[in-house]
């Protein structure tokens, strides 16, 4: 057994093109060695694979040849094409063929170390010289060894600026001798060093995250913390974050202090440069700042006539006037409206043009030192929430409602002017909106009203709960062709009608599927219920719960209470079961007929206030 | 080291490791990249060789702040090295010019950081990084892959020292205004009142009208200077109706969605000088 070493070198890669190679480079390394490597090892600058026990040669293997019932024919052409004499066939299982004998390691490690390279796939490559190879970044060494014997390339690198080539003794020596260079080439090491200094900086935060990668934006990580003005803490709170954590990817350590992970360097110079630049971003920051607070947020909010919301949509100002009566429809209060009027107007801020992610907390950080009240600049801050999937809802009920009023005309112009996502294609964010109004609503219980929704809309923002509620999409569909009136609604009727035991179910199912088909054959129905012609017992008693439960499933369904709505539903169920046993509702009196049918679709109209319940499959 | 002394160092450097020293270009330019003496010639298949380095001016109207705020301009400098092929240790001729200007590459934190790059309006991108140099970034590195929607044959390697940075690196200073440019001389003696007056022109005084017609005229220019095979003429309008849309832009008289019709019309003039220039068949695709 051997150890076997694989270092491709190169110019310094993207985070993320390390990210892919260490997710890839354990399959690509097996099938291209034949064992399963013992340690990935990468940094910016190299992909490593290390095997502690490499067999020392290829296993044998047999190469089969003619049947040994074809051997006249065939057996000279066969040995003759593998180089090998005829004697030495050998016969195995009715065919002959030849043992052959594994190679070397050392033998095949070129092939194997090609055949690594080109295993790996990224998503993003480029070409650098004529040779044809493609990759995130230019390919500068390979270096192989099995133990002591180098078979590809010469010596590897160590770090850039206090390092040089460096021979490696053994490939088992990888590691200590790397070290030995200023390169920690273990990426779960780096990380482990990293975040123990930050820990024994304290208080670090890493709100944008970006650690993952840190890690592989050095090979020598080496923590420094610096300090800038105070006077710069007048800035939002997540200006200074981002500024801090995008611009050089350092760690927020509280008040004016920071730490940044350098890659070797003298740290008193290091950290000299870093508060300049700190300082400098904030500094470009403030000046925007102090531009914009000196305008105000009022006087900001005045220049939205000039900004395009989308084209064809008017302007931000268009906007602004529309929320008002949205945000009244959704049972916004006085703090909703002041916030409506100004939860746009940061878009004609400097701040918002040079740090796009902050809209809405610039706006509120404006607010706030206008001397709004809380409960507006908390709604404007959380009004784009929820932003992600998993982002969280809005905090504040002013906060919910001019999110979900904002989504809803988005949605409602979008549509209207004809953009609908198409694919993957979603350039305006729509799902984005919708799924934030489907959890506004299921998760943050706002009211939203279904009527608040173009009809295109509507279909578009509910078909989403399909995927958002964990239930057979089946219950959804059935609970969208309800009449709820709000879109909560929807999602909690489809977890009712989910919540009850099929053999409770089955009885409503079945006779609302029943008498939506037979509702084919309207025409024959009376227009009215004619309790005189209701002869039979049976169809007297679903009559009569018929009667009861209208009332109590529109009572419950107001109320929104839908478990005691499905529960009253399947109340019936027993009598809908004697009707269909014991009712002949194809009588041959023809008033007596159109009776049952009218009875009938009344039964299809009332358990169809649960929604279109032949959806769910039984 | 003085601004004027950083790119007498940076100009013996290049010149020694062979490249052409050239001097900017003559009309106004975005980026350093749009000079012939790099678009033109990273483009021209039949130039196997040509390494090249120069200073330029970039105008960028709507970066002006009225010299008020000391780390924004409408006009800065570029140090532009154009390598052609990409030698294999250019990195390491590249931290080689920062040594020559001085600086301890074992003292600082110098780092290459993933930043592709990206120039629709040209067609034009590469992958490559941006170089910090103790959180600054002093330098942008880029390996062309495509100019004017055409695959290079060649790959160079381009490097845009942005000088402003260097320099406050370079002087520690806090402020452009403040770097020294030659022994008593600031940066903002030279250029702080052509940054108040240019911001005026670029935000309040250019002429829309005038500008709307201009963009017409040089792209129409451009487009019968192609018919006639005069390319490099056309190239020079393809710069000037790219201007005078950025000083449309800087008045605030381009709204979202003209934006991108604009831009459409520069980068579709700049790739049919692409495929005229290289010699291609058949019309550009857009």
């Amino acid at each position: 057994m051997a150890t076997l070493l694989i270092e491709i070198g190169c110019e310094e890669l993207p985070a993320g093109a390390c990210r892919e190679a260490l997710a890839q480079l354990p399959g690509v390394a097996e099938r291209a060695l034949g064992v399963a490597p013992s340690r990935i090892l990468i940094t910016p600058r190299r992909l490593a694979v290390l095997v502690d026990d490499a067999p020392a040669k290829t296993a044998d293997h047999w190469l089969k040849g003619p049947p040994v019932n074809m051997a006249e024919k065939a057996a000279a052409g066969f040995a003759k094409r593998h180089g090998v004499a005829v004697e030495s066939l050998q016969e195995r299982d009715g065919f002959l063929g030849v043992e052959v004998p594994g190679k070397p390691l050392a033998e095949v490690l070129p092939e194997q170390v090609d055949a690594l390279v080109n295993g790996l796939a990224f998503s993003k490559t480029m070409r650098w010289d004529d040779s044809g190879l493609r990759s995130p970044r230019p390919l500068r060494w390979t270096l192989a060894m099995v133990d002591a014997e180098t078979i590809v390339g010469d010596t590897t690198f160590g770090h850039r600026f206090t390092s040089g080539p460096v021979k490696v003794p053994d490939a088992s020596a990888y590691l200590e001798t790397l070290r030995a260079a200023g390169v920690e080439p273990d990426q779960d090491a780096r990380r482990a060093q990293i975040v123990q200094s930050l820990d024994e900086l304290g208080g670090w935060g890493d709100p944008n995250g970006v650690l993952e990668e840190v890690i592989f934006l050095v090979e020598h990580p080496l923590v420094i913390d610096g300090r800038f003005d105070e006077r710069y803490l007048q800035l939002p709170r997540r200006v200074i974050e981002t500024t801090i954590q995008h611009h050089i990817r350092a760690f927020p350590l509280g008040e004016n202090r920071f730490a940044f992970v350098a890659n070797g360097g003298d740290p008193d110079t290091v950290r000299g440069g870093l508060e300049n630049v700190v300082g400098g971003r904030l500094e470009d920051a403030s000046f925007t700042f102090e531009r914009d607070v000196e305008v105000g947020l009022d006087g900001l909010a005045e220049r939205l006539g000039a900004i395009t919301f989308f084209a064809g949509a008017g302007s931000y100002a268009d906007k602004t006037g529309r929320l008002p009566k949205l945000v009244e429809a959704l049972g916004g209060g006085e703090a909703a409206l002041e916030a409506a009027r100004l939860a746009k107007a940061d878009q004609a801020s400097e701040l918002v043009r040079e740090f796009p992610a902050l809209e809405g907390h610039v706006g509120a950080e404006y607010a706030r030192l206008a001397g709004y009240p809380e409960a507006v600049s908390a709604a404007i801050d959380e009004h784009y929430l929820p932003d992600a999937a998993d982002a969280p809802l809005p905090q504040t009920e002013a906060g919910r409602v001019l999110s979900a009023a904002d989504k809803i005309d988005t949605l409602n112009v979008s549509f209207g002017l004809g953009h609908k996502p198409t694919g993957s294609r979603d350039p305006y964010g729509l799902r984005r909106a919708a799924i934030g109004l489907c959890r506004l609503a299921a998760e943050g219980n706002l009211v939203i009203p279904r009527e608040q929704l173009e009809p295109e809309v509507r279909e578009f923002v509910e078909e989403r709960f399909e995927g958002l509620v964990d239930l057979p999409v089946e219950y959804v569909r059935a609970a969208r062709r309800s009449e709820v009136r709000d879109l909560g609604s929807v999602a909690r009727l489809a977890r009712a009608l989910a919540g009850l035991p099929d053999e409770r179910f089955a009885p409503i199912h079945t006779a609302y599927t029943r008498s939506e088909r037979l509702a084919e054959k309207e025409e024959g129905a009376a227009a009215e219920l004619d309790p005189a012609l209701l002869a039979e017992p049976a169809e007297l008693e679903v009559a009569q719960a018929m009667e009861r439960l209208d009332p109590q499933l529109e009572g419950s369904l107001e109320a929104g209470d839908f478990d005691a709505a499905v529960e009253s539903a399947a109340e019936i169920g027993p009598a809908l079961d004697r009707f269909f046993e014991e009712v002949l509702v194809m009588a041959e009196d023809k008033a007596v007929r159109a009776n049952r049918l009218r009875l009938l679709l009344n039964v299809r109209d009332t358990l169809g206030k649960l929604g279109e319940l032949s959806q769910i499959p039984r | 080291m003085n601004f004027q002394n950083m790119i007498a160092a940076l100009q013996r450097y290049w010149a020694e490791r062979g490249c052409v020293i050239m001097q900017p270009y003559h009309t106004e330019l975005g980026a350093g990249t749009s000079n012939p003496a790099t678009f033109i010639r990273v483009l021209d298949p039949s130039l196997k060789e040509w390494r090249a380095a120069y200073v330029e001016p970039v105008i960028r109207p709507t970066d002006g702040r009225y010299g008020e705020n000391p780390f924004r301009f409408q006009h800065y400098f570029q140090y532009q090295v154009i390598l052609k092929p990409a030698p294999e240790d250019v990195i390491d001729q590249y931290f080689g010019s920062l040594e020559a200007l001085g600086i301890d590459l074992r003292k600082h934190d110098l780092r290459l950081v993933e930043d592709d790059w990206e120039q629709p309006t040209l067609g034009a991108w590469g992958l490559g990084w941006e170089v910090w140099s103790d959180g600054m970034e002093i330098t942008q590195f880029t390996y062309f892959q495509q100019l004017g929607g055409i695959d290079l044959e060649v790959i160079p390697a381009e490097m845009t020292y942005g000088l402003e940075r260097l320099a406050l690196f370079l002087q520690g200073k806090e402020s452009v205004f403040d770097l020294e440019w030659a022994p008593g001389v600031t940066w903002g003696d030279v250029y702080r009142e052509n940054e108040r007056q240019w911001s005026r022109y670029n935000y309040e005084e250019a002429r829309v009208d005038v500008l709307e017609r201009r963009f017409d005229e040089h792209e129409a220019e451009a487009g019968e200077l192609l018919d006639k095979g005069l390319p490099l003429p056309a190239y020079d309008q393809v710069l000037k109706s790219s201007h005078a849309f950025n000083l449309l832009d800087a008045r605030g008289a381009v709204s979202v969605t003209e934006r991108a019709a604009y831009i459409g019309r520069v980068r579709k003039l700049a790739r049919r000088f692409a495929q005229l220039y290289v010699g291609a068949d058949g019309d550009a695709p857009d």
